[in-house]
C-alpha cells in the first residue's frame, strides 16, 4: 500500500512530496509541503481512505513551525495513513480541506482556535471551541501559554448563530441540552414544526484534559484522566492511550492483559447499549423500556464494582497492562451476570420489538443516505445503520479482539429504528465475546514494566470502538515522561456534525430521539482547550415542554 | 399486535416487581475490593512523596517546612479514588478501606495530614526511588518540595538543598483566577 500510494502521490505533486514512511506494520506516515496538503489530502481519500481527524501540535520551540496532521485509515487493508504538513508561525496559512471532505471542518476550527493556524477556503470559519470572550491571540494548546492562564473576559460578546432561513422562526435549544442533561446550544430554524435547519455552539465543558495532561502528570496518571472524558466510555479512553504510548514505545503487552482489557471494554459496551435504550424508550416517553433497561443494566455496574472496585471510571488500564487481573472466581461471577443480562435482555428485546409506538416513533426517522454518511465520515451504530459496514474491533483488531469471533450487525434502513436494532444485537454480540474471552485468556503477567524511557517525538495512532463509535487518538511522545501532544477524537465528534442533516425536514418533536440516537456524548467532544465561563442566555423551551412535545407526537403516532 | 406487546410488557414488568433497595435504612455489604477513601499508615509511611508525584488528580501534597520536618498532606475533596497511591506506595503505608459514606459538611473530615521528621539521606539528599523498576514510573520530583498547603495547589518546583527562599515563595502563591 505504501508504495502505490508513494507513487499517486509523487505522480501529482512531485517535488512537494518530503517522504512516504511506514514506521510500523500498519502506520504510514507521509510528509508533504505546505502547498500540496490538500491536493494531498485528495489523493488519499481518492485511494479508499476514510477521513478520522486532523491533529495540530507546536512545534516552535524547535524549528519555529505549527504543524498539522490529517489522518486517515484504510479499513480494507488495516493501516492509517498520516498527511503531516507543517507552516511557519509568522504565517500560519494552510489550505482547507474542508471544501473536499465536510468532517474536516470541526477539526480544522479546533486546530484555528487552539493553535493559531488559519485554513484558507475554509466555508465557515468561526469560532468552535474557545469561548466567545476569550481574548485573541491567545492560543492555549501553544507551549508558551501556561495550562493555568485565566484571561480577563469580555463583555457583550455573543456567538453569532447562522442567518436563519427566510420565513423560519429560531427554536433555541440548550445552552444545557432539556433531556440528555449535557451543556450544548442548537439554534433550530422552524417553519411550522418542520426543522429547517440548525446551528449548533457547543464546547462549553472544556476541560482543558489536553492541556493538562501534556503539561503536569506522567504517562501513567493520563488514562486515569482519560477514563475521566467520558462518564460511559471511560475504558475506551485509557485503552486507546495506553495502546497508543505503547504503539510509540514499542512495548508488547502481555496477551493476558489484552483479554481483560478486551473484557472490560465489552462489559462496557453491555452497559452502554442498555443506558441507551433507556435513554432512548426515555426520549420517545416510552418509560417502561427506560425502567426494565437500566435494571438490567444495574447488575452489570454492580459486578464491576466487585471486579474493579468501582461502578464507573474502572481504573483497570495502565500503559503496559492492566491492574488487576481475573481470578477464577470472578470468572464465574462475569459468566453468571451475563447469563442473566442475556436472558432478560431477550424478554425486553421481544416485548418492544412488534411495539407499534415505538415502531412510528423511530421508523423513517432521522434519515440520511449512506452517501451522505460517507460524506461526513459517520462512525459507529450510526453508520453501521446507514449501511457503512465499518467496525474498528475487525478492521483494525487490538487488545485480543483477533482472536474472538462476533457479527457486525449492518442495516441499511437509514433511520433511528436501525441504530436501536444495531445497539441490541451489539450487546448480544459482546455478552458473546465476553464468553470467549473467559475460555480463550491465557495464563501469566498482567502487567509489562518499560525498562527505558519512552523515545520523544515519536508519532502513533490508534483506534479503539467505543459503544457509539470509533475513538481515535493520537500521541506524539514528549521528552519530561509526558506525551507532547494527545489528541482525542470522540466519536460523538464526527458524528455530531452529521447531525443538521440529520434533522433536515424533520419533525420538531422529534429532535430528542434524532439527538439521542447518535448517543451524543458532550463532554467527550468538548474535552480539549481551557474552562471558561459562557455568557448563555437561557434557553425558552424547558425539558417538561420539550418532554411533553415528544410524548403529544408519541399519542399522535 | 400492538396488544401482544402491551401484554409481554406487562408480564416484563411484573415479573422483578420492586428493584429499588431501601438504602439508608437498609446497607447491602460492600464488596471486599471496594476502592473507598484511602487511609494512611504514619507508621509505615517514609515520606518518599511517590503518591503525591503520581496523583492523578495531584491532590496529595508534599511541602518541607525545614530541613527535617516533612508535612503531607491529603485532600479528600479533590480525590477521585483511583487508588494509584496505594499502589505505587513503596511500604505499603496506604490502603484503600471500604468506606464510601464520607459526605460531609467540612473538609477537615476528609483531610489526612502526616507531618514527618526526616532523615537526611547520604546518598540522594532526600528522595527514595527504591525498587520501582519502571521507568516511566519513577519519582519525578526528587528533594525537597514546597507545595502550598493553604491554597491546596502542587507547585512543581523542587531543589536539592532545603530552600528558605522557595518556601517563602510558595507561601505566596495564588490560585489563578480573572478577578481582579
Amino acid at each position: 500500500m505504501r508504495k502505490e500510494l508513494e507513487a499517486k502521490l509523487i505522480a501529482r505533486l512531485r517535488d512537494d512530496v518530503v517522504c512516504v514512511e511506514k514506521t510500523d506494520a500498519r502506520t504510514i506516515f507521509v510528509d508533504v509541503k505546505r502547498a500540496g496538503i490538500r491536493e494531498a489530502a485528495k489523493i488519499i481519500h481518492g485511494a479508499g481512505a476514510r477521513y478520522l481527524c486532523s491533529v495540530g501540535y507546536d512545534n516552535i520551540a524547535r524549528d519555529g513551525t505549527l504543524g498539522m496532521i490529517h489522518t486517515f485509515a484504510l479499513d480494507d487493508c488495516n493501516q492509517f495513513v498520516c498527511c503531516r504538513t507543517t507552516a511557519p508561525v509568522g504565517d500560519p496559512v494552510i489550505e482547507s480541506i474542508t471544501p473536499d471532505l465536510p468532517s474536516a471542518g470541526w477539526s480544522e476550527r479546533e486546530v484555528t482556535d487552539l493553535l493559531g493556524l488559519r485554513f484558507a477556503g475554509h466555508p465557515k470559519p468561526k469560532k468552535l471551541v474557545l469561548a466567545d470572550d476569550w481574548p485573541d491571540g491567545i492560543y492555549p494548546l501553544r507551549k508558551d501559554v501556561p495550562h493555568d492562564l485565566v484571561p480577563k473576559g469580555a463583555e457583550d460578546v455573543a456567538y453569532e448563530l447562522d442567518e436563519a432561513p427566510p420565513g423560519t422562526k429560531i427554536v433555541p435549544v440548550g445552552p444545557f441540552h432539556p433531556s440528555l442533561h449535557e451543556p450544548e446550544h442548537f439554534a433550530v430554524y422552524v417553519d411550522g414544526e418542520t426543522i429547517k435547519g440548525c446551528d449548533y455552539r457547543g464546547f462549553m465543558t472544556h476541560r482543558g484534559i489536553e492541556k493538562l495532561c501534556q503539561t503536569q502528570v506522567s504517562y501513567n496518571e493520563v488514562p486515569f484522566i482519560a477514563e475521566r472524558i467520558c462518564g460511559i466510555c471511560g475504558s475506551v479512553h485509557a485503552t486507546a492511550f495506553s495502546q497508543a504510548v505503547e504503539s510509540a514505545a514499542g512495548l508488547v503487552i502481555p496477551r493476558r492483559a489484552e483479554f481483560i482489557r478486551t473484557l472490560m471494554l465489552e462489559i462496557e459496551r453491555i452497559h452502554s447499549n442498555l443506558l441507551w435504550l433507556g435513554v432512548a424508550g426515555h426520549l420517545i416517553g416510552f418509560d417502561t423500556v427506560f425502567m426494565q433497561a437500566w435494571r438490567v443494566r444495574e447488575q452489570i455496574m454492580w459486578l464491576c464494582e466487585r471486579l474493579t472496585g468501582n461502578r464507573k471510571t474502572y481504573g483497570m488500564i495502565l500503559v503496559g497492562g492492566v491492574r488487576r487481573d481475573i481470578t477464577p472466581e470472578i470468572a464465574e461471577d462475569i459468566r453468571n451476570v451475563v447469563n442473566k443480562i442475556e436472558e432478560e435482555l431477550m424478554v425486553i428485546h421481544r416485548a418492544i420489538e412488534k411495539d407499534t409506538s415505538i415502531h412510528k416513533r423511530t421508523k423513517g426517522v432521522g434519515t440520511i443516505t449512506r452517501e451522505q454518511a460517507l460524506d461526513w465520515s459517520l462512525v459507529g451504530p450510526v453508520a453501521r445503520a446507514r449501511g457503512i459496514d465499518i467496525d474498528a474491533r475487525r478492521d483494525h483488531p487490538y487488545a485480543a479482539y483477533d482472536e474472538v469471533k462476533f457479527e457486525v450487525p449492518v442495516l441499511d434502513s437509514c433511520d433511528v429504528w436501525a441504530t436501536l436494532v444495531i445497539r441490541v444485537i451489539e450487546t448480544f454480540e459482546a455478552i458473546k465475546i465476553i464468553r470467549q474471552c473467559l475460555d480463550k485468556m491465557p495464563g501469566g503477567e498482567i502487567f509489562v514494566e518499560m525498562k527505558d524511557k519512552i523515545p520523544a517525538l515519536r508519532h502513533a495512532i490508534t483506534v479503539v470502538e467505543a459503544p457509539r463509535g470509533e475513538s481515535v487518538h493520537y500521541v506524539i511522545t514528549g521528552e519530561e515522561n509526558r506525551p507532547e501532544r494527545w489528541r482525542v477524537r470522540a466519536p460523538t465528534f464526527p458524528n455530531l456534525q452529521a447531525v443538521p442533516l440529520m434533522l433536515l425536514d424533520e419533525q420538531f418533536a422529534d429532535f430528542p430521539i434524532v439527538m439521542g440516537s447518535i448517543d451524543p456524548c458532550f463532554s467527550c467532544t468538548d474535552r480539549v482547550a481551557v474552562v471558561d465561563l459562557q455568557t448563555g442566555k437561557s434557553s425558552s423551551i424547558s425539558k417538561a415542554e420539550l418532554d411533553a412535545m415528544s410524548r403529544k407526537q408519541q399519542q399522535r403516532a | 399486535m400492538w396488544l401482544t406487546s402491551k401484554i409481554k410488557q406487562l408480564l416484563m414488568v411484573m415479573k422483578p416487581g420492586v428493584v429499588t433497595l431501601n438504602y439508608p435504612a437498609e446497607r447491602p455489604p460492600v464488596p471486599k475490593n471496594l476502592r473507598g477513601q484511602p487511609v494512611w499508615d504514619h507508621q509505615k509511611c517514609i515520606g518518599c512523596g511517590g503518591c503525591s508525584d503520581h496523583c492523578p488528580s495531584r491532590c496529595i501534597l508534599t511541602r518541607d517546612v525545614c530541613q527535617e520536618l516533612r508535612v503531607m498532606l491529603y485532600d479528600g475533596s479533590r480525590c477521585t479514588y483511583c487508588g494509584r497511591c496505594a499502589d505505587i506506595c513503596p511500604e505499603g503505608a496506604i490502603t484503600m478501606s471500604n468506606s464510601f459514606e464520607i459526605a460531609c459538611d467540612d473538609k477537615d473530615d476528609i483531610t489526612t495530614r502526616l507531618e514527618l521528621f526526616m532523615m537526611t539521606c547520604q546518598r540522594c539528599g532526600r528522595c527514595y526511588e527504591m525498587e520501582k523498576s519502571n521507568a516511566i514510573d519513577r519519582i519525578n520530583l526528587k528533594g525537597f518540595r514546597y507545595d502550598n498547603l493553604e491554597q491546596r495547589a502542587l507547585v512543581r518546583t523542587t531543589s536539592e538543598t532545603f530552600s528558605p527562599e522557595l518556601l517563602k515563595e510558595s507561601d505566596n502563591y495564588k490560585r489563578p483566577s480573572d478577578k481582579e
